[in-house]
């Protein structure tokens, strides 16, 4: 059976989305408040739009949310995202929930309460711009964990203070471990008698918290 | 910007009501009256101005929905927390942050619309609806029109 995806208000971004699910051959719906906006959905062929409040449960069940495999709240407001996303779940038994949150400083609070994924366009916008400043010398390949745990890319230039150096040599902090050194495209396995070169790129797995410090100490700034 | 002073406020209990519209206006009004501590948020301090004069709590202007508005609001002492906007999730919202992150102990919450009741059950917290308690009212006096007058003189203080 083809996945069922209920998408609850936002209008850009829940156009956008249900066209890429249904490009991906997924089943989906779209509830939203606003009429206009439920118009220029509907122009999208093979989306089921609905008009209404998705926080009320009976918006939902005209949805057939108990049919949902996944549901979306979209909607600007945080309160709003989370009732949908709690009533999906608790009351249409839907197996994964996805929020967005304005407020970075609730993510934590909307895990609790239940939500299965939380996204915050706020914290995700200013990393990538944070992560693009720098991408030159050092780039974020992999978030884990909701952040706290990163894989990262670094290449090592000539006036690092650490070539010729061997990696036990080295002062990185116990949260951080290099997992490969890339020498000339070449993966290298690190160990403790392995010596630094320029232009090694090194792949860090590294604690969020520590992740600056051990630039610093690799790149010598 | 809010100050208490914890002499002021001694050991006495402390209630916290969000939302100064009129029903949270005119609660606050009662509680301060009968000498209670009353911390009254709302996020537009023009909504104040429904208190009365003698009112003799604290007014705080901020988001509840926000921990650092409710901590600020000394939620951590308070007894009980009293949610009454206008708007159901916004209610809903706090109400569940009030427990899971400051185990408040005795939460209230004003809700219209009593159907998502699914969602708060297992948080014990304390739902009343006005569309219930009026129809039960009506109904009361459409059952016994005798009782007309008294809640007439009732109603009409």
């Amino acid at each position: 059976m083809k996945k069922r995806i209920l998408i609850v208000g936002g209008f850009h971004k829940a156009q956008t989305l249900a066209r890429s699910f249904l490009e991906k051959g997924y089943d989906v719906t779209a509830i939203n408040k606003n009429p206009l906006h439920c118009r220029v959905l509907a122009q999208m062929s093979d989306l089921t739009v609905l008009t209404g409040d998705g926080s009320k449960p009976f918006v939902l069940e005209d949805a057939q949310a108990e049919n949902a495999d996944i549901a979306i709240a979209l909607t600007p407001r945080d309160d709003d995202n989370l009732v949908i996303c709690q009533l999906c779940k608790k009351q249409f038994h839907v197996r994964k929930t996805v929020s967005l949150v304005a407020n970075p400083e609730k993510i934590k609070f909307f895990y609790r309460m239940g939500i299965d994924s939380v996204v915050c366009a706020l914290s995700a916008i200013t990393s990538i711009v944070e992560q693009q400043t720098f991408l030159d010398e050092f780039t974020t390949l992999l978030p884990l964990g909701d952040g706290e745990l990163r894989i990262s890319e670094l290449r090592l230039p000539a006036t690092s203070p650490v070539i010729g150096k061997t990696l036990s040599e080295i002062q990185l902090s116990r949260d951080v471990i290099i997992a490969t050194i890339l020498r000339q495209d070449q993966p290298l396995v690190p160990h403790g008698d392995t010596k630094l070169l320029a232009q090694d790129v090194l792949i860090l797995i590294a604690a969020a918290k520590q992740e600056a410090a051990s630039v610093r100490v690799l790149q010598g700034k | 910007m809010l100050s208490i002073h914890v002499n002021w406020l001694g050991k006495s209990k402390l209630t916290v009501i969000v939302g100064c519209g009129r029903l949270g206006s005119t609660l606050a009004d009662q509680l301060s009256d009968e000498g209670k501590n009353v911390i009254l948020i709302d996020q537009n301090e023009a909504a104040f101005r429904k208190l009365s004069p003698a009112y003799a709590g604290l007014t705080l202007v901020g988001d509840a929905t926000d921990a650092a508005t409710l901590k600020q609001a000394e939620i951590e002492r308070a007894d009980h927390l009293v949610i009454v906007t206008n708007n159901d999730n916004t209610n809903i919202m706090i109400a569940q942050l009030a427990r899971e992150c400051f185990q408040t102990p005795h939460v209230i919450c004003r809700l219209y619309d009593p159907q998502r009741e699914c969602v708060y059950r297992e948080f014990g917290i304390q739902t009343i609806c006005p569309t219930a308690l009026s129809s039960l009212a009506i109904e009361r006096l459409l059952n016994n029109p005798a009782s007309l007058n008294q809640t007439g003189q009732e109603g009409g203080n």
